[in-house]
């Protein structure tokens, strides 16, 4: 199977995925999936939206990091490709596809294959359900935000698959600890969730920003939430301190050691999607979306759409930033530390957050008094 | 002079080990945890000071780069450092992308070469071979060919050329797709040479006792060999009486009547004489 | 999961070098590790047995590539104590300005490794970038900055340059304060402690029993460091002092370098004043022939034969960046030495892998690595 079949295979995914859901989803879950995506050009157009949206930022975002992170080392990144090193990633993606993919002979082809394509497309099918300004959303869902966590949470299973059928054994250690990472991190992530929501009322990301941008950022009275929410997504994206299922040191490359070629340079397009959706979400959720700082008295976003898409992106690559931030400064922890910060102080963390969350909407404290 | 080890290895601390007050002993524990302060804020609040330190100009090394204004090259070094900095010899050094005494590919002379052999001797590597070139005044004579295949850049042909015509410079490219490409012949080096590249100003420190050709007279044939093939032409020739019958009945030994007289202080001391010599009477020694 | 052996090495982020350490892992706990070297070995001792005293010295840079200059001084001493050359008092305090110079370079290697080690991404880029201010310290006198050839049977190639001196020592204070700067960045931060403390623990008397030498011994609490206890070069003359830390961990082993490294630039400063007051030769005045100058000819058996030549044995053991390196040449008479004998600490250091590993986690493994300082370079030779 050459890559670019698999290249395409993996947007067709994320094109069809999307649409063909519909006709076969039971009656209740049909809202969900969205009232504009209709005809099958349709479906085309929103699956290239997101696949255009997905993977172009997932590149920029490897140009910031290496940017951000050469800084911290006190060094320049990449430079020499392109203005300031921006085609770099591009060269660097150009090289891998050219690449033969290889594949174990021991592997199992199926689940060989399959994983990396099938992480890439769920990763990007979360794009899908995340608006970036007023009415620029491509799946317009009434629960839009459980939709994006639940396609959040497959990743998982796909990196288990990989990981097994490798036949590595650090792919199998890799994989070993992503499942017991992701499941121990899910839960205070989705008690953080669950405060916003609280607070809102609503499943609909576009529902939550438009709260923020009348009462405020979530992020001021839910300020723990936040936190527990960007730490828990840190785990959840696999970055440092939590990156321990591809601790270079000990596990070479953790559950993608095997992959070579296009199929690594799926896998960590993959990785940085998802990075790009936890800042999305991040964002999205606590940080006021696309909410500008004079925004809501002259209405620009709502005139002009593009400046808040601008904004949003600013937004999000800064969340971002503190993500590499947080990688440069800080060690990775151990797999029985991790876990023990995991069930020990982000769970009951999340559950206090809930806890004022509950009592901020009980008392009607919530919405906050206004200051301007 | 190293001190020689006396004392086999052993587990014991030495005697001088338990002198009181002579090593700095940590038995401080590790400093406690102070909660968030340690846990993320101080690391973040280092890293963030360095961000904001290397904004402006970060100071690890970058390799020579094309700006909007033109080429730029930045170094760890302060050129006005390299400025300042001159060798013992009085040749200042450069200020380039690296140091001049940088050990890079050679650059050699062909027309001062004076082909004694000494580099080829001195290399550890065996990369260099004389071969025949073509010199200044239309005639042939050997001179280094160097494969850099082989060239660890060691600098020890440098030293050893007592002309002074056999010199690293600081180019240090020599990437190529065909490894016969790395063969270096005299005239690519004579090109090196003449693009005038910065060359090691930094000469060998040399020990004083170097020995001298000395002559084993009575095994001397007078065959000129060593005067013809010296390459300072610093032996000549000198005629030596004839002796007469000494004793009836014997023979004078069957020889030229000549033998090689050396000029210390023009002899290179490369040794050609010695290994050409047929009867092996020239051999290195001091006088008196 | 059962228990699976899993080959770390020869190609692994963690072996920094090219080993192989077989680990019996159950679950995420190590409960075998064996480890298994020479898959760099370049028969570096035999080929010196083909070359002469000089030229011998390029193999050592090789031999270590991150304490060259150390491992060029461990041979010379043996071979000038097998040759009978006496090494002026100048060259020998350059050689131990060099010695401690590379072992600042070698510690801060140490340290970018390490931290990468345990995953902190910013420090390995101040540790590469100090040592890099080193490497060009060495360069403006050796001309290279890893391969340096600088020294030679009786001394040393050329003096330093004009302004050496004051540069360095405006390094040796820069470095002072960026080595405080680092303690202050580790110390206080909790997931390194974390990581550090209690892991990898090998007490003095393990150590001892081992062979272990170095940073990892004085990090157990023995007080042993050759440049005090069996003094060589001029380390009699000058003033410093040894760490020892009593935790005997990852922890103890990343304080101690870090001390010393203060300690080198004291050793440093003092070399530097010394070298300013009195200027000399750096070369020996009578080195034999076909050692001291680089023109070996072909046909020298009858200078042999002729002239005679010193025999003799010698051995040094010295305090290097890593641990205790012994050499050992035998002088037969000859242009090259007979045998040339190297004692690596890095390779008994390895060697003991099983003893400070089991117990811990497949995540300390790297931690634990990172704090013996690998060379592999100079243990498979």
């Amino acid at each position: 199977m050459s890559s670019a079949t698999l290249f395409g295979f993996s947007s067709w995914l994320a094109a069809q995925m999307f649409g063909m859901l519909r006709p076969i989803a039971p009656a209740p879950m049909q809202p969900l999936l969205g009232a504009q995506a209709q005809s099958a050009t349709a479906y085309l157009l929103v699956g290239t939206f997101v696949f255009a949206t997905g993977l172009v930022n997932a590149i920029m975002l490897i140009w910031w990091e290496r940017k951000l992170l050469g800084r911290f080392m006190d060094r320049r990144g990449a430079m020499h490709v392109g203005y300031a090193g921006l085609l770099q990633n591009f060269a660097d993606g150009l090289k891998l596809f050219r690449k033969q993919p290889l594949m174990p002979r021991e592997a199992d082809p199926l689940g060989y294959w399959l994983a990396p394509t099938a992480y890439l497309a769920t990763s990007l099918m979360i794009v899908g359900f995340l608006p970036v300004s007023t009415g620029w959303v491509p799946g317009v869902a009434p629960l839009s935000l459980l939709m994006a966590l639940a396609l959040f949470s497959f990743a998982p299973f796909f990196i288990f698959i990989g990981a097994w059928s490798s036949n590595n054994k650090y792919s199998l250690i890799g994989g070993m600890r992503t499942a017991a990472q992701l499941v121990a991190y899910e839960v205070p992530l989705l008690f953080a969730v669950v405060s916003v929501v609280l607070l809102t009322g609503s499943f609909d990301l576009t529902t939550i920003v438009n709260t923020q941008i009348k009462e405020g950022w979530f992020a001021f009275p839910l300020i723990l939430g936040l936190v527990v929410f960007f730490v828990a997504m840190l785990a959840e994206v696999e970055r440092i301190p939590f990156d321990l299922p591809e601790a270079e040191a000990e596990l070479v490359e953790g559950w993608n050691t095997e992959y070579g070629g296009m199929l690594f340079a799926m896998t960590t397009l993959a990785d940085y999607v998802r990075g790009l959706v936890g800042s999305y979400l991040v964002v999205l959720l606590f940080l006021g979306g696309w909410w500008m700082p004079a925004g809501q008295f002259t209405n620009v976003v709502n005139g002009f759409p593009l400046a808040g898409i601008l904004w949003f992106q600013v937004k999000v690559y800064l969340v971002f930033a503190v993500f590499v931030w947080v990688r440069a400064s800080l060690p990775r922890v151990r797999t029985d530390q991790l876990l023990q910060i995991g069930w020990k102080r982000m769970v009951p963390l999340s559950l206090a957050n809930v806890l004022l969350a509950a009592v901020l909407v009980v008392t009607g404290w919530w919405p906050l008094p206004k200051m301007f | 002079m190293s001190t020689p080890a006396t004392r086999p290895p052993d587990a014991t601390p030495h005697p001088a080990a338990a002198a009181p007050g002579d090593d700095i002993k940590f038995t401080l524990p590790p400093p406690e945890p102070t909660g968030v302060s340690s846990l993320v804020v101080h690391p973040l609040a280092r890293a963030a000071r360095q961000f904001v330190k290397s904004l402006w100009r970060p100071s690890t090394i970058v390799y020579p780069y094309k700006t909007p204004f033109g080429k730029t090259t930045e170094r760890l070094e302060s050129p006005a450092f390299r400025k300042e900095v001159g060798i013992r010899s009085g040749a200042p050094l450069g200020v380039g992308e690296i140091w001049d005494n940088y050990r890079g590919v050679h650059a050699l002379n062909v027309r001062t070469c004076i082909s004694c052999n000494l580099c080829m001797f001195s290399c550890p590597d065996t990369c260099i071979e004389m071969v025949t070139t073509e010199g200044p005044d239309g005639k042939a004579k050997k001179c280094p060919e160097i494969d850099y295949g082989k060239c660890s850049f060691c600098g020890f042909c440098s030293d050893a050329c007592p002309e002074g015509c056999l010199s690293m410079t600081a180019r240090y490219t020599l990437t190529t797709n065909d490894r016969h490409h790395m063969v270096y012949s005299p005239e690519m080096l004579y090109t090196v040479y003449k693009t005038k590249l910065p060359m090691n100003p930094v000469r060998l420190a040399r020990p004083e006792n170097e020995d001298n050709i000395l002559l084993d007279q009575d095994l001397c044939i007078g065959c000129n060999a060593c005067a013809r093939d010296c390459p300072t032409k610093c032996i000549t020739m000198i005629e030596i009486p004839k002796p007469g019958a000494a004793k009836p009945g014997e023979k004078l030994p069957k020889r030229i009547w000549k033998e090689p007289s050396v000029n210390d202080e023009d002899c290179v001391r490369c040794g050609t004489c010695i290994s050409v010599c047929p009867k092996d009477c020239l051999y290195w020694g001091s006088h008196g | 999961m059962s228990e699976m052996w899993i080959n770390m090495g020869p190609q692994h982020p963690m072996t920094h070098g090219l080993w192989n350490l077989r680990v019996k892992v159950d679950g995420e706990l190590v409960i075998d590790a064996v480890p298994e070297m020479g898959y760099l070995h370049r028969g570096i001792e035999k080929i010196c047995e083909y070359r002469q005293y000089n030229e011998v010295v390029t193999l050592m840079d090789r031999c270590c590539y991150v304490a060259g200059l150390a491992w060029e001084q461990l041979y010379l001493m043996a071979s000038e104590q097998a040759l009978g050359v006496e090494v002026p008092e100048r060259a020998e305090y350059i050689r131990v300005t060099c010695q401690e110079l590379q072992r600042l370079a070698s510690h801060l290697m140490w340290f970018a490794a390490f931290v990468m080690d345990i995953g902190l991404m910013a420090p390995f880029g101040y540790g590469m970038r100090d040592r890099d201010v080193i490497l060009d310290l060495f360069q403006s006198f050796t001309g290279a900055r890893m391969t340096y050839e600088y020294m030679r049977v009786g001394g040393v190639r050329n003096d330093f340059p004009v302004g050496f001196t004051d540069r360095a020592r405006g390094v040796m204070d820069w470095l002072e304060h960026r080595v405080d700067d680092y303690e202050d960045l580790c110390d206080r931060s909790d997931i390194f402690l974390k990581r550090c403390v209690d892991v990898g623990v090998l007490k003095a008397k393990d150590c001892i029993r081992t062979g272990i030498t170095g940073p990892m011994l004085r990090a157990a609490g023995v007080p042993r460091d050759l440049r005090r206890d069996r003094p060589y070069s001029v380390y009699p003359e000058l003033d410093f002092q040894v760490a020892v830390h009593d935790a005997a961990d990852v922890y103890g082993r990343y304080r101690v370098r870090m001390e010393e490294m203060r300690q080198s630039i004291r050793i440093v400063r003092q070399c530097l004043d010394h070298l300013d007051k009195r200027p000399g030769r750096v070369m020996a005045e009578k080195v034999p022939r076909f050692v001291g100058t680089p023109s070996p000819p072909p046909g020298s058996e009858s200078y042999i034969v002729r002239r005679g030549y010193p025999k003799g044995v010698g051995l040094s053991a010295m305090e290097e960046p890593h641990g205790e390196a012994m050499a050992y040449v035998v002088n037969e008479g000859g242009e090259q030495p007979y045998r040339v004998k190297f004692r690596s600490p890095v390779m008994v250091n390895i060697s003991a892998a099983r003893e400070y590993l089991v117990g811990y986690r497949v995540s300390d493994i790297p931690a634990i690595m990172g704090s013996v300082d690998i060379c592999v370079g100079e243990s498979d030779r």
